[in-house]
């Protein structure tokens, strides 16, 4: 039998229903025990590259296929998705989307209850699989009431049962708080340790650079643009395009002009006196009455403030800012948006005031064009026609989604939708944003250049966004939230609440290079910078 | 992702304390039973068995209090419709004995709207009420009571094929998904502005403005499919005889329900095919009214 686990020839994919390849020409081989990296642009193929080696593609995914997978040698095209399967483990993007049991033993099992093995060694799998992740205790929890990395982590458990020669990992990061994240990274590692071949496809390629991938594949347009040691990388790809370590950052921006200055929230200077947008007075909450999930938040959101909301999946992040826009209403307190009580206010009337970006945008999108998408909101605010096709305009340039005008929103990739939901909240041009992490499954350079063009727009006075991602808030926001367990536990400047290392690690977050190299040289620069900016002080 | 209904193991809960299979065999059995009689008087017992079912359950009134006010309240709805318009309980009975006449003291296009209370349509809203709560209450439990891990090897366990048994555990947690995703959807375009209760114009402008929730939910449901046939897909789903991890084990109490259910079937068989059990109104009523 051939040793090699993975071959890769020539590989081209067209789907069905669209126009060009979506990937073409590709080959490359994986051996045991390597992590390879597979890094890109949202679009540029790397989820159709993981289809066709998993085989969903040409099976559930169809089109215009050449080119040959090989798996120790032996060409899968006439092989069963079955038997794939058992060769090779797919872990998908959202673990949501993954996850079929009702309870952590039962997900495990799946696939080896559907090979029929006898319960015994089934038992045997399932215990080796959690022993090894780290995650027996969960064994009997019902998956719906998990966390982001505890689901992560019992997707990767049940393909892992099935004890695969290849795990295909497709964005296992995109919306793990970052200790969730290093846990996963770390068992990845583990895996690759013990002779497994792991390809994993991520945008935080800095993350991943933690646990030493053997190679990092650079995509572009369908195609490889860098295939080879980490090293190599930096040297191919603009810093912009990928996030690398801030010290190398900082070392290749010296060659380049300073960043230019960034106006925040223009619309907010000039209105004289910081006033309170948004006020949580002993706000709780429950979702039923035994089990409160928020407990006596107070704050207020002023004009002028861009908050980061940090804290670890499960928190209750997402419930805090509900409140915001009357979706949930506190069980005791009271929220107050522009002095009126969101109890008083249907979510409609809020959202004059206040624009909220959910998180998922597949709960939103209905329209037959983009623009349609994006003018749905200024309609229902009942502005004018000459504005709404201005707002329209602006908001699909923010995301860098122009060419898309006229384009179904539902057949955009996953990263583009989520820029149309972003850009629909935007053209509404409420007063105060909400975005509920905005970043997820983006590429770099897509939400760095939406984020600085959003808190440019002089339509905002305040903004605030949920994120895992400890530089955006370092880089963007002016303050910080850190919410555990329904508690706000800290807030206030991101020099001050970033500092604080236990803090961070205490609320599942990790110091990454640039904070630590803003925080070197604070007493310079007295406020946190992108890496960029530092080159030039 | 699928979510399951809001189960959780309760203390001292009857219809917990039997094997599911022996519970859904049970209620098969309740349902065909139930559907088979007209006659007020053969109603009243399956009422009283779902009563005793419901108030032995250990479900508390918070817990169902929503979705058990729809249902009445559904049932109702129906009950005074079908006893208003007379419509419905036709077929079961030839001739109406009148009570009393109300007739509208206006007309429209020279019809004039009279309502007609007879001692059959009575008594058909009647047996309808009976009727139909028994099998609401006994409906309603299920999910509330059937431990949502156990729903494959449940259906396995009365007979199913895996592929099918499968397949109704994934439809079973569907309907609460579903539930989910529209409430997600509803919120994400109330924040843009979006109010249903707004909604004006004519019936088809008015379907049309319900593109916002109704595309955005049926698009999610189907992608969310494809995401659970791919998911299955890749583990190996229908490749042959599948194992259950879960192993029921019947008891004593189990099999006792069992017959009793299928007593119950059968004697409601054996009723109805000696013609009893058909809709039914007291003779004194007819004769007051002739």
């Amino acid at each position: 039998m051939n040793e090699t686990p993975l071959v890769v020839e020539n590989l081209s994919f067209r789907y069905r229903d669209r126009q060009g390849a979506a990937i073409q020409s590709i080959s490359f081989e994986a051996k045991p025990g390597e992590v390879l990296l597979i890094a890109g642009a949202s679009g540029c193929g790397k989820t159709t590259l993981i289809r066709a080696i998993n085989g969903l593609i040409p099976r559930s995914y169809k089109g215009e296929i050449n080119g040959r997978v090989l798996v120790f040698g032996e060409e899968v095209k006439d092989w069963k998705l079955s038997q794939i399967s058992q060769k090779i483990g797919t872990v998908l993007q959202d673990p949501e989307r993954q996850i079929l049991g009702t309870k952590v033993i039962n997900e495990v099992a799946f696939g080896l209850e559907n090979l029929g093995m006898p319960r015994e060694e089934i038992f045997k799998r399932v215990d080796e699989a959690l022993d090894f992740l780290k995650i027996s205790d969960l064994r009997y929890r019902e998956t719906f009431n998990l966390s982001g990395g505890e689901k992560q982590k019992v997707a990767l458990a049940g393909v892992l049962a099935m004890r695969p020669s290849i795990l295909l990992l497709d964005e296992p990061l995109a919306s793990l708080d970052p200790a969730s994240a290093q846990d996963t990274l770390d068992a990845v590692r583990a895996l690759a340790d013990q002779g497994l071949s792991v390809l994993m496809v991520e945008h935080r390629v800095e993350d991943v650079l933690r646990i030493h991938p053997e190679r990092v594949m650079f995509m572009s347009e369908g195609g490889i643009r860098y295939l080879g040691d980490i090293a190599g990388l930096s040297k191919v790809v603009n810093y912009r395009e990928v996030k690398i370590s801030a010290e190398e950052i900082v070392e290749r921006a010296k060659q380049d002009p300073a960043p230019a200055e960034i106006k925040v929230l223009p619309g907010a200077a000039g209105k004289g006196e910081k006033e309170a947008l948004v006020k949580f007075e002993n706000v709780a909450f429950g979702y039923d009455v035994e089990h409160e999930v928020l407990h006596g938040i107070n704050l207020e959101i002023n004009r002028g403030d861009v908050i980061a909301v940090l804290g670890p999946n499960g928190a209750g992040k997402t419930t805090f800012v509900k409140h915001a826009i009357g979706l949930l209403k506190p069980k005791s307190g009271r929220v107050l948006v522009d002095g009126h009580d969101t109890r008083e206010a249907s979510v409609a009337q809020i959202a004059r005031t206040l624009g909220y970006v959910f998180q998922s945008p597949s709960h939103m999108l209905f329209a037959p064009t983009v623009h349609d998408e994006l003018a749905f909101g200024p309609i229902n605010m009942k502005h004018t026609k000459e504005q709404i096709e201005l707002e329209v305009k602006e908001a699909l340039k923010i995301v860098n989604l122009s060419e898309k005008e006229n384009d179904p929103p539902l057949a955009l990739s996953f990263g583009q939708q989520k820029r149309v939901s972003i850009a629909a909240i935007l053209a509404m041009r409420s007063r105060i944003l909400v975005m509920d992490e905005p970043t997820a499954g983006q590429d770099y350079q897509n939400y760095m250049n939406f984020m600085d063009s959003i808190l440019q727009l002089p339509a905002f006075e305040a903004i605030l966004f949920i994120t895992h991602d400890v530089d955006l808030a370092a880089i963007y926001a002016n303050r910080v939230l850190m919410v555990n367990d329904g508690r706000l536990v800290a807030d206030g400047k991101p020099q001050d609440v970033l500092r604080d290392f236990d803090r961070l690690k205490a609320n599942r977050l990790i110091p990454t290079s640039l904070l630590a190299l803003n925080l070197k040289r604070l007493g310079a620069t007295g406020r946190f910078m992108r890496a960029e900016a530092l080159a030039h002080i | 992702m699928l979510v399951a209904w809001r189960y959780r193991k309760r203390e001292n809960s009857l219809i917990q304390s039997f094997d599911p299979r022996a519970w859904v065999i049970f209620y098969a059995c309740f349902l065909f039973s139930t559907l088979s009689f007209w006659d007020v008087r053969f109603l009243l017992p399956f009422f009283v068995i779902a009563m005793f079912v419901l108030l032995t359950s250990g479900v508390k009134w918070h817990e169902i209090r929503r979705a058990f006010l729809f249902i009445v309240g559904f049932v109702f709805f129906f009950a005074i419709l079908t006893f208003l318009t007379g419509r419905g309980g036709t077929e079961l009975y030839k001739e109406e004995h009148l009570i009393r006449e109300f007739r509208a003291s206006f007309s429209i296009l020279g019809w004039t709207p009279v309502l007609k209370v007879t001692v059959e349509r009575a008594f058909f809203a009647v047996s309808q009420l009976v009727r139909v709560s028994s099998i609401a209450v006994m409906t309603i439990l299920i999910p509330y009571s059937l431990n949502p891990s156990l729903y494959g090897i449940t259906f396995k366990g009365v007979g199913l094929p895996d592929k099918f048994a499968y397949a109704m555990d994934l439809t079973m947690r569907f309907i609460p998904t579903f539930g989910r995703d529209f409430q997600l959807t509803m919120d994400a375009q109330r924040a843009r502005g979006y109010e249903l209760d707004k909604i004006s114009g004519g019936i088809i402008q008015q379907v049309r403005k319900l593109g916002p929730i109704f595309v955005p939910v049926t698009i999610h449901a189907i992608i969310s499919s494809e995401d659970i046939i791919d998911a299955m897909d890749l583990r190996a789903f229908g490749v042959g005889p599948r194992t259950w991890l879960d192993v029921l084990t019947y008891q004593f109490r189990d099999r006792i329900l069992i017959v009793f259910g299928v007593l119950i079937l059968a004697a409601s068989i054996v009723v109805g095919s000696f013609g009893h059990g058909a809709f039914w109104v007291p003779e004194a009523l007819i004769n007051m009214f002739p």
